[in-house]
This record gives C-alpha cells, structure tokens and sequence, in this order.
C-alpha cells in the first residue's frame, strides 16, 4: 500500500511574470486520498492540468509508479491511467449515460457500435464499484450529484488508476457529498489513488489521508490527516508569517449605513453560493468577512456593489434600495470598492496613473463642470493623491500597469478613500501585497473608519480580520455562519467556524451561529 | 483568458507605422515589376497624381468622405467597440438627405441643414439600434452591426428601384434634388462639405481629448470592466456612441448626395468602398482619433494617387488597394492582434 502511485518532481509552470507552479514537488501513494489544498489561485488548477496532460510544464518531471511520463496531451496521460473529473463536466448532455461513457472507446461488433455490450459493461462498472446510475438515462436529465457518478465511470471504464477530483463537492448538495465519500472509499478499495482538490478543510478532515498545501505556487505544507487539525491546515494555507498589529480606539458604531436582507445569489442548477444573508453595517466600524476563499464571498461583495444583480434579497445603502442598480447607482448612494482584483477590476493597466486616479471624479468638480474634463484638475488630483498615499511611480502620466503589486494596490485604495464616501467595502485589499503596503493599507482603513465610515472588509487572511476588525463575520458554504465581536475572535475559533464545525467553536452568549 | 483587458488597443509604436508602410511599397513594388510594369513610375504617378498641387481639390473630394467613414468606425474603435454597418449607415443618410432635399418644403440654407441633419439622424438611430440589440438582448454587434447593413442596402435599393425612382431614367436613382439642396461649392470639385467634415473631424479630436465623455470612452477601450466597476454606465454609453457613428456615416452620405451626386443613385455610396478603407485607417491608428484621421488622408491619398497611376500607366489602381491591405496585414502581425494570450 505505501508504494508511490505518482510523484511530480519540481514543476514549473509561468504565465508571463506570473509563477502558478514554483518547483512543485508531489508524491501520492498508492491507494490513498490525497488533498490538494489551497486558495483560489494557489496554482491547484495549474498542477492538476500538468498532471494531466493538458498542459505542459516549463520544467519539472511526472513519474507514474516509477515511470517518468512525457504527456503530449491529455489522451497520453488517459492512456497512461490518469483521469480525472473537471469542476465544469464534460458531458453530451443529449445522449445516455452509457454512450458518454463508453465515447471514443466504444465496443464495437462487425463495425458497428455493439450497443447492448456498451449498456452491459457501463452497468457491470456502476456495479462493482456501487455507483447508482442508470446506464441508459439521459445525462440531460439527471441531478448534478448523478452526472458526477457518469464522469467518474468514464475514467474508470478507461481504467484510470489515479483520478483527480478537481473541487467535487462545489456543486453538492450534503447528501450527495456523502454519496461521493462512500464512492471514493471504495475507490480506494480497489487500490485506486485519488487526488481530491479543494480548499474545504471539513471535507479534507473527513476523507482523505495526507494533505498538501500550496500558497501563491508553492508548496508550503505537507501533512499527514489524522496528525494535523483543521487549524493548521488553515494557517498553511492562509496565514502569512507577518502579524501585524493595528493601534485602534474601540469603535462607536452609528446608523446602519449597508442593509442586506436575505441576499441570495443561485447558480445555474446547483445550489445557491450566497444562501439568505442579512448583514448590517454602521457607520464608524470595521466589520470583517472571514472564511475561506471560494466561501461565496465574492459573490456576495458583487451583489453588494451592483456588479451582480442578486437573485434574492434586498440591498440598501444609506436607506436608499439599491439592490437591482447598476454600479454607478451604487456609487451615488454613498459607496466606495476596492475590488479583490486590482489588475482586471481596479484599474486599468494601460491607462496613466492620472486616468485612473480620476475615474469616480470625472462628473464632479473641481475635475470637470460635467462635460468638460480639467486636464489641470485631473494631474492634480493624481499628484495629490500619488504623495499622500506614497504611490512610487516617476510621473502621474506613465501607465500603471508597470508598477509593483503594492503600489497599484495603492492606486486603488488612493482613489476610493479620496471618495470619502459613508460606506468603504474592501475585498481583499493587501492580497500579494509587500508588508510596508499592508501597514499602510491597513492604517488607512482604520482612518476611514474613524472618519465616520462604514467599512465592509472581506479577506482570507486572518491576521487581517483580526487586527483591523470591530465585529467579525464567519462566512461558510454562502452562508453567514456566525457573527462575533472582535473581542471574542481569536485565530482558533474563526479557524473552527471557517472550516463549518460551529459545534466545537466555544461561542459565548454574545454569539450568534446561525 | 476571456478578459480583454490586457489585449488594450495601443497605439502602434513609432517605428511599426513607417516600417509596414515600406514594407507594404516593397510588396507593391514586386507585384508591380512581376506583372511587367516600372515600380519607380507606378509610384510616381501615384505621387504626382495625389500631391500635385492641381490634384489636390480631387485628393480632398476623395479624403473627405474616406476620412468621414474613418471616424465612424474609430469613435466606436476608441471604446473597444466595433461598428461594421458603415455601408448601411451610410446608404440610409445619403437615402434620408435626397428624400428630405426631394420633399421637405424649406427654402435654401434651411433645406440644406434640414437634409442633413435627417440623414444624420436616421443613420444614427439605425447604428444605435445594434448598440441596443446588445446592451439589451446580448446580440454582438460585431455580427448586428455588418448584418444590419443588407437590409437597409436592400430597401434603399428597392425604394429608388421602384416608388421613388426617377421615370425620366432607365438606372435605380431618384430625381435631381433642387438646385437649393445643393450643397454650396468652395472650387472645383470641393464644396462646403470639406468644411462640416473639417469641423466634425476636430469635434471628435476635442471629445476624445478634452471632455468627460471621451476619457470615459478612452478608459472603457482600455479595460470596459475597469470602467464598469468605476462608474461608466456602459450600456448608455454604447447606445450614445454608436448614435454618434452612425450619425457621422449620415452625413457622409449627405455630402455625398447634396454635394456631388445630386441625387441618390443605387450602389453610388458604397462603390467606392470608403466604409472598407475607413475602418483600416481607424486599425491603423487602433481608433485614435487624430491617428485614424492622418491614416484616413494617407488611404486617400493613395486612393486618389491610385486613379491617376491607372490613367497614365498601364498598372491598374487595385495595387493601392493591395498596399493598403498589406500595410494593415504588417500592423496586426507587429502588434500580435488576436494572438493567443499565453
């Protein structure tokens, strides 16, 4: 059983500057579940393609049982015995279960497809390893969790002796997860390998055997299950080795500056990423959004700042509805977003510091009457804002796409203080920024917040929720899971609540869990 | 990578324009010297024929509806928009003018800017349509904008075909318009023309560069999420751009009909191609307005340059469309247009 079934030697895989694999070493044993934890852009995604096949690396080596492997594509990894179950199925929706299964590797008889023999073999599969399908359903009609099962027999009936899961529970209902462990263990049982990747830690906790974390490419952590706990597991994945305090008075919460009541966003089929969430947030306080990423909370910041028009719910921002109106709307009733992508959201790279400083200030004096832009007005705003935020860039009309992470984070959070509007909503604001900008970033808030603001923040990072944050909000699985205040938010118990386990989180009375 | 904010139009590099330029000469010049001609005549005459002082007012005639049709395309080009139904736009102006110069009872100088302004008004609804089509319904306007042209080619060509077809004629055309509707001549071939067009052409260069509406149209080319997210209202801005295209194909067909054809004529507008060859001036300056403007002149002038190389040589002028084509071609492959993003 301790043989390795597959090991990855030093991959290295780059998209232009970015690294999403930096010398990445793997081994899996054979017949074990293995996890592959990390945040959203972690570089999962990226090995899990290398592994099979579809992409190449730029450097590094596969070995399978010890063999080292050179894939031109995804058919030499299939053929090697690699399969794998991708996030968004690959399924003919319109024909049966047993003719998506056995596609490009048909049974045939005197040419022809031997159609009864295909039914026969798809069934005995779905049987051995007690995966209920019906064989001659069509996909079209069958439950996510279901559809699943027909992706899994399709790399079993190709004989796949390691099969990735790439996030398999997104789209399942409790139950179905269930289903889906019941059908890895007996995976396992048959000395298949599984590769499970996710950044849900209750799952990982329950299923699998040893874990590996990565964080912005690398590899930061290896561990065994049953010897780590949900909260080292987290602190791999998301703590960062600054702790940074932030000198703070206690907050004087005023009125409720953003209302959201019962807000839901659905996807299609499955079940809702964000599930009936009220939240209230006064003015002069930080209330922060932990969880881990892929929680919904991204979803949840887009529904809250018109880029999304939630599928349920109710937003208000100073008493105005604001729910189904555009972002502009949003802005006018009193909002201000730093967004969780600078590079894509933020900013745009091709533009001069001074373009994107203005943008919000373009219709309003002293930038323009209305109609007519104050090309003066608009490099002294930009002058003004790149001092006082210390913005290290040669002159306010080179574009910023050239500038360092920090210092176009800086850019951003420059341009939405200088709003200094009633309601601040922060999505990750110091992500894959260098630690004198976290500082910076992070004094900045707190000033908004003393100012009068309201101040949404969301981030991953727990150091960051800790420090900055008056009340803390735990969000799971697109629910808001509890709510506590900032006093009773220690690394351990949001560690618990963010992995779902509300029963072993010691909550006192001033608590709720919903 | 279905993001287009990193593939943001730049403007082409100082020495990328020179060099596809030559390149596109050197090309020329080939096929010239393959199919037996003199490259070196074949290219002074093009010179002569488009920068002699006696043939400038025939080098303005041409530019001015060339560089008309090159602002249609790079005011929606400057937002990372695309408007292929210059044709129909330009076919429902020239058809709007001729109908206003035909029926409206106005007097002179008013029937003129009567005219005018229904074509610029009828075009740009009618562009505007396809702006909507998208903002409301997800219909590209890549594919509406070029598919809504045969429509209005097509009704256009039957109303001059049949209900208003001039009976003293045999040809699709309508009958003279009032000598009143006529737009008043500066000398030669160039009437007033050359002067809205003049004027249009530094409205779009003080928008682009000076007024709220421009940088918001500058910064939606550059990355539309950016100018979502930062309070663009995306939607309006498309419907009132695209209205401003199609408004400026308008009066293109106007000037065409008022000034110089005096009638509308089934197929006169859209021979010529000016939708074609403004729509690669405005690539070639990747919409920037005062760039698409000197790239407009410069196909203009070739063009012009390309009829008097046919006159006195025996090279025929489609070698000034095949350097145009080939100079575009250098462009993309320089700048990587539509590569894959790695």
């Amino acid at each position: 059983m301790s043989t390795i079934e597959l090991e990855a030697r030093s991959i290295v895989k780059r998209y232009g500057p970015l690294v999403a694999n930096d010398h990445i070493d793997l081994s899996v044993l054979s017949g074990e579940v293995h996890a592959v934890m990390g945040e959203n852009g972690a570089g999962k995604s990226t090995l899990m393609s290398i592994l099979y096949g579809m992409q190449a690396p730029d450097s590094g080596q596969i070995f399978l049982r010890g063999a080292e492997m050179r894939y031109r594509s995804a058919l030499d990894a299939i053929g090697a015995g690699m399969g794998m179950v991708h996030q968004a199925f690959k399924l003919f929706n319109s024909l049966t279960v047993w003719e998506n299964v056995v596609y490009g590797m048909e049974p045939t008889r005197f040419g022809f497809i031997d159609r009864r023999e295909a039914a026969r073999r798809v069934a005995a599969l779905a049987d051995r390893y007690r995966l209920q399908v019906d064989p001659n359903a069509v996909v079209g009609q069958l439950s996510v969790g279901v559809r699943q099962r027909v992706e899994i027999l399709k790399a079993l009936y190709r004989d796949a002796r390691v099969l990735i899961l790439d996030e398999p529970t997104a789209v399942l209902t409790p139950q179905e997860r269930d289903g889906l462990f019941d059908i890895i263990r007996n995976l396992t049982a048959d000395d298949r390998t599984i590769l499970f990747v996710t950044h849900k830690l209750h799952e990982v906790m329950a299923i699998t055997d040893r874990v590996t974390v990565l964080r912005d490419g690398k590899v930061v952590d290896r561990m065994v299950t049953s010897e780590t706990s949900a909260r080292e597991i987290i602190r791999a994945m998301t703590g960062r080795a600054v702790n940074l305090t932030v000198e703070k008075r206690p907050s004087e919460p005023g009125a409720v500056v953003l209302e959201a009541r019962g807000l839901t966003v659905a996807t299609d089929g499955g079940k809702p990423v964000v599930d009936r969430v009220d939240l209230a947030i006064r003015a002069g306080e930080i209330v922060g959004i932990a969880g881990v990423a892929g929680n919904g909370q991204t979803e949840l910041i887009e529904a809250l700042t018109g880029l999304r028009i939630p599928d349920g719910g109710k937003v208000a921002i100073n008493g105005a509805d604001v729910t189904a109106l555009d972002v502009e709307r949003h802005r006018d009733a009193g909002l201000a977003y730093i967004p969780e992508d600078r590079a894509t959201t933020g900013t745009a790279l091709a533009a001069s510091a001074a373009d994107n400083l203005a943008m919000g200030f373009q219709r309003k004096p002293p930038l323009s009457n209305g109609r007519l832009l104050d090309a003066g007005a608009v490099t002294a705003h930009a002058k003004k804002l790149i001092d006082r935020f210390g913005v290290k860039i040669g002159s306010e009309q080179l574009a910023v796409g050239t500038l360092s992470g920090g210092n176009l984070q800086k850019v951003v959070v420059a341009r939405e203080l200088s709003h200094a509007a009633p309601l601040l909503i922060a999505e990750q604001p110091t992500r894959g920024v260098d630690v004198g900008a976290i500082e910076f970033i992070h004094a900045q808030l707190v000033a908004e917040r003393d100012r009068g603001g309201a101040v949404l923040l969301v981030s991953a990072e727990l150091t960051e929720i800790l420090a900055l944050s008056d009340r803390v909000l735990v969000m799971f699985d697109g629910r808001i899971l509890a709510e506590l205040p900032a006093a009773e938010a220690d690394e351990e118990t949001l560690g618990l609540l963010m992995a779902g386990r509300v029963g072993e989180a010691h909550l006192s009375d001033g608590t709720e869990a919903a | 990578m279905s993001e287009r904010s990193l593939r943001a139009p730049r403007l082409p590099r100082v020495p990328a324009v020179p060099l596809a330029i030559g390149i596109g000469i050197l090309i020329g010049g080939l096929l010239v010297l393959a199919s037996g001609g003199d490259p070196i005549a074949a290219y002074r005459e093009i010179l002569i024929g488009a920068l002699a002082p006696s043939n400038w007012p025939n080098t303005l005639n041409w530019a001015v509806p060339l560089v008309g049709m090159t602002l249609v395309a790079a005011l929606p080009l400057r937002g990372g928009m695309v408007n292929l139904g210059g044709d129909g736009q330009l076919v429902i102006g020239g058809l709007a003018a001729a109908m206003a110069a035909l029926y409206l009872p106005l007097p002179g100088p008013l029937l003129i800017a009567a005219s005018i302004l229904c074509a610029m008004v009828a075009s740009g609804l009618y562009a505007s349509l396809a702006a909507w089509g998208e903002t409301r319904f997800g219909i590209p306007m890549l594919i509406s904008t070029l598919l809504l042209s045969y429509p209005a080619i097509g009704i256009a060509s039957y109303l001059v075909g049949f209900p208003l077809r001039d009976m003293a004629t045999g040809l699709a055309q309508t009958r003279m318009i009032p000598d009143a509707a006529r737009l008043p001549v500066i000398s030669g071939p160039l009437n007033i023309g050359l002067i809205l067009m003049a004027i249009v052409a530094v409205a779009v260069v003080f928008y682009d560069r000076r007024t709220v509406g421009g940088y918001e149209l500058r910064m939606r080319g550059l990355n539309a999420k950016f100018a979502g997210y930062g309070s663009v209202r995306l939607a309006a801005q498309q419907v009132r751009v695209m209205f401003a295209s199609g408004a400026i194909a308008g009066l293109v067909g106007a000037i065409l009909v008022l000034g110089s054809l005096y009638r509308y004529q089934d197929g006169a507008l859209l021979t010529p191609g000016y939708t074609w060859s403004g729509l690669m001036a405005a690539l070639l300056a990747g919409g920037a307005p005062l760039g698409a403007i000197c790239a407009g002149l410069f196909f203009a002038g070739l063009q012009t340059g390309g009829f008097a190389m046919q006159r006195e040589t025996a090279i025929p002028r489609v070698l000034t469309m095949i350097l145009q084509s080939v100079i575009i071609l250098f462009l993309a492959i320089r700048h990587g247009v539509g590569r894959k993003s790695s």
